[in-house]
């Protein structure tokens, strides 16, 4: 997913899957996030950066 | 390559096949397994084992989350929603797994309060909406997603709520492999390593299968090259005499995991002495718990449950087809009796079941055809 806003407060981000779904996403894991960024979630929560494959 | 595109590319995926080709013996029969649901799933939603040599063998591992829950586990959680006052709350392909008397969805049908969710996170914004009711997530899946359920935990820890538990069916993917190696049904030449749990128990957890099995392991993605060049490594260390664990998917999967994620287990769970996994037994050390710590949020301390083992019904073969020994078809009710619709078997019911693998991408009844 593709990270759109960062709550750093809250360890939550705004995220966007490629079919258009936007989704709250649990970053506590892989922080620091930022907008643009690509991240692996599994169940809600971000496990890993996605490495720049577009 | 750079854009997921390129990762499908037919050409490039052509052009490893050839590799693939010129490593193989002739006269050589090689089974590799691919651990992980979701390789499963891509092999056949591209027709991976359409561009490989006959002699190189597929077998499909333990790796679907729904797959392995067995029937006795589902029964306790349909008891747990019946209760009053509970809202039962669990992932969408967990609602249609059988029990011995019907799914979750057969117990919403009878009345039960259960609700599908995306995430655990989602079970906590139930229980805050609903302070009179007792809200139950039913946890499963490997290491992928038990970090969610432990975060989850530890916000519902942190925010207070005294409504919120999990009937915890997290499992951990080393024991079966192993268990699978000390198997005298199955002779494999090499895994395919699991690409998501990898990035967070990362590929250490996997050396023992070399060190102590002589046989190489590569952790590879999902998309076609990554799991044709996945195969490619495996041949290309059998061809050089090499034997070790090779990460194809560096991309994603750093070699010691996530450590954050790894943190946030050790202190949520526990390792249960054994756990039962469909068609495989009890497995020990296999299935996770909740820490002493977090006792009071555990379902299985809050409710009385029946905690019986159940058989598998005669006719589903879900247990061979987990271990590798048979091929989905090759099941007596597979696409007859049991359907992605109608599922006897849990390997029917997630879209990473080999059963349902082979039935969504047309895969009835057939031996592979020679390239």
């Amino acid at each position: 997913m593709t990270v759109l806003r960062v709550d750093e407060g809250r360890e939550l981000a705004l995220c966007a899957a490629d079919d258009g779904r936007h989704e709250t996403v649990e970053i506590a894991l892989v922080a620091p996030v930022r907008p643009t960024e690509r991240l692996l979630v599994h169940a809600g929560t971000a496990i890993a950066h996605q490495g720049g494959v577009l | 390559v750079r854009f997921v595109d390129e990762f499908r590319d037919a050409e490039l995926g052509r052009a490893v096949a050839g590799q693939i080709l010129s490593l193989v013996e002739p006269g050589r029969h090689y089974k590799f397994m691919e651990v992980c649901g979701g390789h499963t799933h891509s092999i056949y939603k591209y027709g991976i084992d359409d561009l490989l040599p006959a002699n190189v063998e597929l077998v499909h591992g333990p790796g679907c989350p729904v797959c392995v829950i067995p029937m006795g586990r589902v029964d306790d959680g349909i008891s747990i929603a019946h209760q009053d006052g509970v809202i039962f709350t669990c992932f969408g392909d967990m609602m249609r797994v059988p029990g011995s008397e019907g799914s979750l969805v057969d117990a919403k049908a009878a009345g039960a309060d259960i609700r599908m969710v995306y995430s655990p996170l989602d079970a906590l914004r139930i229980a805050k909406q609903n302070p009179d009711h007792e809200v139950v997530f039913f946890a499963i899946g490997f290491e992928t997603t038990a970090p969610s359920t432990a975060l989850t935990l530890k916000r519902a820890r942190t925010e207070g709520l005294r409504n919120f538990s999990v009937m915890c069916s997290h499992v951990t993917i080393v024991p079966p492999l192993r268990a699978l190696l000390e198997s005298p049904d199955l002779r494999l030449d090499g895994f395919i390593g699991p690409g998501h749990v990898s990035t967070v128990v990362g590929a250490r957890p996997f050396e023992f299968i070399p060190a102590d099995y002589g046989r190489p392991l590569v952790i590879a993605g999902f998309e076609p090259l990554d799991i044709l060049q996945a195969i490619e490594m495996i041949l290309r260390q059998l061809d050089s005499g090499r034997c070790q664990v090779e990460n194809q998917y560096k991309r994603v999967v750093p070699y010691e995991g996530n450590l954050r994620a790894l943190e946030v287990m050790a202190e949520v769970f526990t390792l249960r002495p054994h756990f039962e996994w469909r068609g495989l037994g009890f497995i020990s050390h296999s299935g996770l718990k909740l820490s002493d710590a977090y006792a009071d949020l555990d379902a299985e301390v809050r409710f009385s449950i029946p905690g019986v083992r159940v058989a598998d019904p005669k006719a589903c073969q879900c247990g061979e087809v987990l271990k590798g020994v048979i091929k989905p078809w090759e099941c007596k009710v597979f696409g007859t009796a049991c359907t992605p619709e109608r599922p006897i078997g849990t390997c029917m019911v997630s879209s990473e079941g080999a059963c349902a693998a082979y039935y969504n991408f047309g895969r009835f009844a057939r031996e592979r055809e020679v390239v």
